[in-house]
């Protein structure tokens, strides 16, 4: 196949990170001729999802490759990247004495069990079945969950979405939901009083719970309301903190809890206005999907920016992955050429994300903070339950630990296998995050090999850690890099994206000021054929078929 | 038991670049065909109801939107395809090549449940062109060493064979959907984000 790509772009774009994506989709969609590589050969960069077991290889990876040529400056630094990757494993690495009698084919079939329905899995010409709930527990080796590798998604940065937020919005007005779908988070945890306690979200979950008396339910009512419609809160309490409000409002300890914690995600000395703001957005999304505010993305966070270049692809936008040597090509202080495996091809302007900034650039650059990241695969809820739940678990500051996010994914949100739990937990760096997580294992989980057991708590089977660099607004200033240069901020600590889309938004209206930024892409039967009898036929399709999935949703 | 419920099948089309994989689509949808060769611009995914076995079913058929040109279709694209439409053109002998890496691509991309069972349908296009390179025995022999795929001599041009080889995918694709959604439903309750969501009642809008 022909691996030569066309020489001539409006813009070129390296990485495929959030903010590239999006920038791609924006200049494609107004019909800029875009070229988007990548040297890693998947989606998403510092915030992609991967499978267990190429994860895994994230820790033993190698920088990015010196090339030799000295017309060009070669992009990638280490600054920006992924950094202090470490994972272990806490079980078995095969799964032998607990099936002696059995053969080894028997034992493998076994494992694989545990994970599928028995329907594909079964072999008709054995008689005999093993009978899997009596091996179930504890059964899971390495060997049996790297074998499952590819049913993990795992996000370096897993994102929730408020179901009014402007990152569902812009999903929706831009036509971009179409390549992707979502499940709503089904329950909200906290922490209080040494005990996980359901955040009452929805009038369903207040009468479901019974440690909010009637007078408590009546005074959160009234409080939430009061937040939602009198704009007044924000001037009458400008000096105070949140805490100080909600205590005026004679709150109980009890409620202060959720609406400061779990509802607001604030801490003891969140200004009123934030915690205002915050509890409005949250309150804002109720009520449109779900019993809680938020949606997560099936089969994990990373899909979102492949949505975003396939409309880019779309609308023209050339995508090459895997391009071992990139770098720019400066003349005359503005970048003229990318060089990309032995091509040179020019554009007029170029974006750049964080991980791409070529050294010399960044050596000027410091990181100011970092986010605390870990990942473990455990092997029951922490609140178990007869049906799955999609769990956003806030765990409030306390004794100089951070906010913790925790969010614990199973098997129906397709990045994990089934009888599993996927457990991300997010937090502004303190000190390392085997430090800033510390004390939630020490409370709620245990290590599968550790020497005492507790039945109540899930045990963890894998565990990993790393800290991403929180790249907020990393430009270039003071560099001396050139104007036509543009560099993508990398994740960021927000629940959702409103932060991502707003710095997408700032670069494309920096290159392209003129011109609306992501407006409602036609459906595909509009694009390819006009005035037609055809056409019409097709669109009653589409719209019964969004009628069809709209009331599959109103069953949630 | 047959189920009221509509039935949306996922079928992706997959092979080398200028196969005809966006003409089939075009031909079979709307029966159209344009000489002017583009790489795909502006191919998403098209909709078509068919009936199968007297039962009503959209196929929504998914292009490349030109991303395999270099090698740069994400695993999102792959995510839940009932059917995989391998396309090759009958007068190059490199896309008939590449047949074997676009199938073992998409059996660890899908990761399908079932690997040695999973609909694939083969398509030789341009079988108007001439000199041809590769035969329908080849072809067939290729086919019958992975596991009977069907396949279908077909020309988006003139139309020939392309309603009847869609009919074949759709089958398949149905078939596979029976034997295992039916039965074990993997993701149910996804949320797809339209504009023609509902306002809800006010019932739950309300933290109480």
């Amino acid at each position: 196949m022909d691996n030569t790509l066309p020489t001539e772009f409006d813009i070129i774009i390296i990485g495929t990170g959030l903010v590239e994506s999006i920038i791609s989709a924006a200049a494609s969609r107004i019909g800029k001729r875009v070229l988007h590589v990548d040297t890693n050969d998947y989606y998403g960069g510092t915030w992609a999802s991967f499978n267990l077991k190429s994860l895994q290889e994230q820790g033993t990876k190698p920088n990015e490759k010196q090339f030799e040529n000295e017309r060009c400056l070669q992009i990638g630094n280490d600054v920006f990247s992924i950094q202090d990757f470490s994972e272990k494993w806490h079980i078995i690495e095969h799964n032998e004495k607990e099936n002696v009698t059995q053969t080894p084919e028997d034992n493998e079939k076994q494992l694989v069990e545990t994970f599928e329905d028995k329907v594909t899995i079964q072999d008709e010409s054995k008689e005999a079945k093993p009978n899997v709930n009596e091996t179930k527990e504890n059964s899971f080796s390495r060997d049996s969950l790297l074998n499952n590798s590819r049913k993990f998604n795992i996000d370096l940065v897993p994102k929730l979405h408020f179901a009014r937020g402007e990152f569902v919005q812009l999903l929706i007005s831009s036509n971009i939901a179409r390549y992707a779908e979502y499940r709503s988070v089904s329950r909200v945890l906290t922490w209080v009083n040494n005990t996980l306690e359901v955040v009452p979200c929805s009038r369903s979950d207040v009468f479901a719970n019974n440690r909010v008396s009637v007078i408590e339910k009546r005074m959160l009512m009234k409080l939430l309301t009061s937040l939602d419609e009198d704009d007044d809160n924000y001037k009458d309490n400008q000096d105070k903190t949140f805490l100080e409000f909600l205590k005026e409002k004679k709150l109980t300890p009890n409620l202060i809890h959720f609406v400061l914690y779990a509802i607001a995600r604030s801490t003891d000395t969140t200004s009123c206005s934030e915690g205002i703001a915050s509890t409005k957005r949250f309150l804002n999304s109720l009520g449109r999907f779900g019993k809680t505010p938020f949606l997560f993305s099936m089969y994990g966070s990373g899909e979102t920016t492949q949505a975003f270049c396939r409309l880019s692809a779309v609308f023209g936008g050339i995508f090459a992955l895997d391009r071992a040597q990139v770098g720019l090509m400066i003349e005359d202080d503005k970048v003229t050429k990318v060089f990309c495996q032995g091509q040179e091809i020019c554009a007029e302007h170029f974006v750049l994300g964080a991980e791409k900034i070529p050294k010399l650039y960044t050596e000027h650059l410091k990181v100011n903070s970092y986010i605390s990241r870990a990942v473990f695969i455990t092997e029951s809820s922490v609140m178990p339950s007869e049906q799955e739940h999609l769990t956003l678990f806030m765990y409030p500051a306390e004794n100089g630990k951070p906010i913790v996010t925790v969010l614990e994914l199973g098997s129906l949100t397709g990045t994990c296998p089934k009888n599993l739990f996927l457990v991300h937990l997010t937090a502004k760096q303190t000190t390392t995050p085997q430090e800033d997580f510390k004390h939630i294992i020490d409370n709620l989980f245990q290590f599968n090999d550790q020497s005492t057991e507790d039945i109540r708590k899930p045990k963890i089977l894998w565990s990993c850690y790393f800290s991403l660099p929180e790249t907020n607004s990393s430009d270039l200033k003071g560099t001396n890099h050139p104007p036509n240069l543009f560099v993508a901020d990398g994740p960021d600590l927000d629940l959702d994206y409103d932060l991502t889309i707003k710095k997408a938004k700032d670069i494309f209206k920096q290159i392209y000021p003129g011109d609306e930024f992501l407006p409602r892409a036609p459906d595909p039967e509009e694009i390819i054929f006009g005035g037609e009898e055809n056409e019409k036929e097709n669109v009653e399709v589409t719209d019964t078929l969004q009628k069809d999935t709209t009331s599959l949703n109103d069953n949630n | 038991m047959a189920s009221r419920k509509k039935i949306l099948l996922k079928v992706i089309i997959l092979g080398d670049s200028s196969v005809g994989k966006t003409s089939l689509m075009n031909q079979y949808v709307s029966r159209k065909f344009t000489n002017q060769y583009k790489a795909t611009i502006g191919a998403d995914f098209l909709t078509k109801e068919v009936t199968v076995d007297d039962r009503t079913v959209t196929l929504q058929i998914w292009d490349t939107a030109g991303q395999e040109r270099f090698q740069s279709l994400g695993v999102a694209f792959y995510r839940g395809a009932d059917c995989c439409v391998l396309v090759f053109d009958v007068t190059a002998p490199n896309t008939f090549k590449s047949l074997d890496s676009w199938r073992d691509e998409f059996l660890i991309q899908a990761s399908p449940r079932d690997p040695e069972n999973f609909p694939f349908v083969l398509l030789g296009n341009k079988v108007d062109l001439e000199p041809r390179a590769i035969s329908a025995k080849r072809a067939q022999q290729w086919c019958q060493s992975k596991n009977n795929i069907p396949y279908f001599e077909t020309s988006a041009k003139e139309g020939l064979n392309v309603e009847q080889a869609f009919l074949a995918i759709a089958k398949n694709a149905l078939a596979q959907q029976n034997s295992t959604i039916d039965l074990y439903n993997e993701f149910p309750d996804q949320i797809k984000l339209t504009n023609t969501q509902k306002p809800s009642g006010s019932g739950d809008s309300c933290a109480c």
